[in-house]
């Protein structure tokens, strides 16, 4: 502002200042709160943490449910293992499991067992028998 | 202008500065990046907004003659100046700052304009609110150490707020920038995006005019 001008509108100019500066001074406590809460918010915008890439923040948005889809497939195989592995198709008498399951196949078929109602094969098995024990006795 | 020096900033070497904030779309981001700031740098924005954003209030306040709008517009204006300049020059914030204020307080005028022009005849629409709403004027504090000198403050303020409120917006906005925050003229220019020549005419008239209308008050 030119020290030349008009002493009346220097006047003016510092009376204005002064009035203004008054006024400044005069703001009560909830304006200044208000300003204050305005300041830290802008502050914060520029300090927070800078926010990660948005590709990797999907990722990780992501990853619980992940991690969750992953727990209930291996709690589900491991609870549908053995009905699983009776119904591969796996070679008779090659898998343990398979052979310990063999009677109880044929129990639940609901098959006739000849075996034992014909009086030449009880016989039979009685001859087996015995000449197993003769066998395993040297008597053979 | 001694008790101002210290506020008054060499703009030449702003030059560079002004392509940026000549459109308003730019001060609202278009060409910037956000940034993140260090501890120190953040305090010292800090500082500098704090010591700004009284006068800053005031100043709205009486462009926009409503307190919420004057606080929005500082708010907007802080924001603002944060993400998209704090990595510029601390000197350069300051007529920055004032830069991005005045759009926001023509932004809010805009809208109450259309908002006025559309919704006008709805009763408790804004042009009725504004009349209802409460005098800034009034709001300033009566209470003090010194009550008589405390009124004698307050009654020299509202005259001073009524002239200032008669005058057009580009010679309000330079004798609030010029006078009252004490910026330069090539801050003021800088601020109000226009050259020193516009600064220093619609200063002039403000003056003359006011002093017509403050003669006789303040004498």
């Amino acid at each position: 502002m030119n020290d030349d001008r008009e002493p009346e509108l220097q006047g003016l100019e510092r009376r204005a200042r002064d009035t203004f500066d008054a006024s400044v001074e005069a703001l009560d406590a909830r304006t200044r709160s208000r300003l204050n809460q305005a300041r830290q918010r802008a502050l914060a915008a520029v300090t927070a943490a800078p926010a990660s890439n948005p590709a990797r923040r999907g990722w990780v948005a992501w990853a619980p449910a992940g991690a969750l889809a992953a727990g209930v497939l291996v709690a589900a195989l491991m609870l549908r293992g053995p009905v699983d592995s009776d119904r591969a198709p796996a070679v008779a008498g090659s898998h343990p499991a398979a052979l310990s399951q063999e009677p109880l196949e044929l129990l639940a078929a609901g098959e006739e067992f000849e075996i034992a109602t014909s009086d030449e094969e009880l016989e039979f098995y009685e001859w087996v028998e015995v000449a197993a024990v003769d066998a395993a006795n040297g008597q053979g | 202008m001694e008790r101002w020096g210290a506020r008054v900033y060499d703009m030449t070497r702003f030059a560079s500065l002004d392509p940026l904030v000549r459109d308003g779309a730019d001060v609202a981001g278009r060409s910037t990046e956000e940034t993140r700031l260090d501890a120190a740098h953040a305090r010292e924005l800090d500082r500098f907004l704090a010591s700004v954003e009284r006068r800053a209030f005031r100043i709205a306040q009486l462009a926009l003659r409503n307190v919420d709008d004057a606080h929005d517009a500082v708010q907007h204006a802080m924001l603002r100046l944060a993400e998209h300049y704090s990595a510029r020059p601390s000197e350069e914030w300051r007529p920055l700052f004032y830069r991005i204020l005045y759009n926001g307080i023509r932004d809010i005028q805009r809208r109450h304009g259309v908002r006025r022009r559309f919704f006008g005849w709805l009763p408790g629409s804004s042009a009725h609110a504004d009349e209802d709403a409460p005098d800034p004027i009034e709001q300033v504090p009566d209470a003090g150490p010194e009550p008589s000198r405390q009124l004698e403050a307050d009654e020299a303020m509202a005259e001073l707020q009524r002239a200032l409120q008669r005058l057009p917006a580009r010679q309000l906005e330079a004798f609030s920038l010029r006078c009252l925050e004490g910026l330069d003229v090539a801050a003021t220019a800088a601020a109000m995006g226009c050259s020193e020549g516009s600064v220093k005419t619609h200063y002039f008239r403000a003056l003359q005019t006011l002093r017509g209308q403050l003669a006789e008050v303040w004498t």
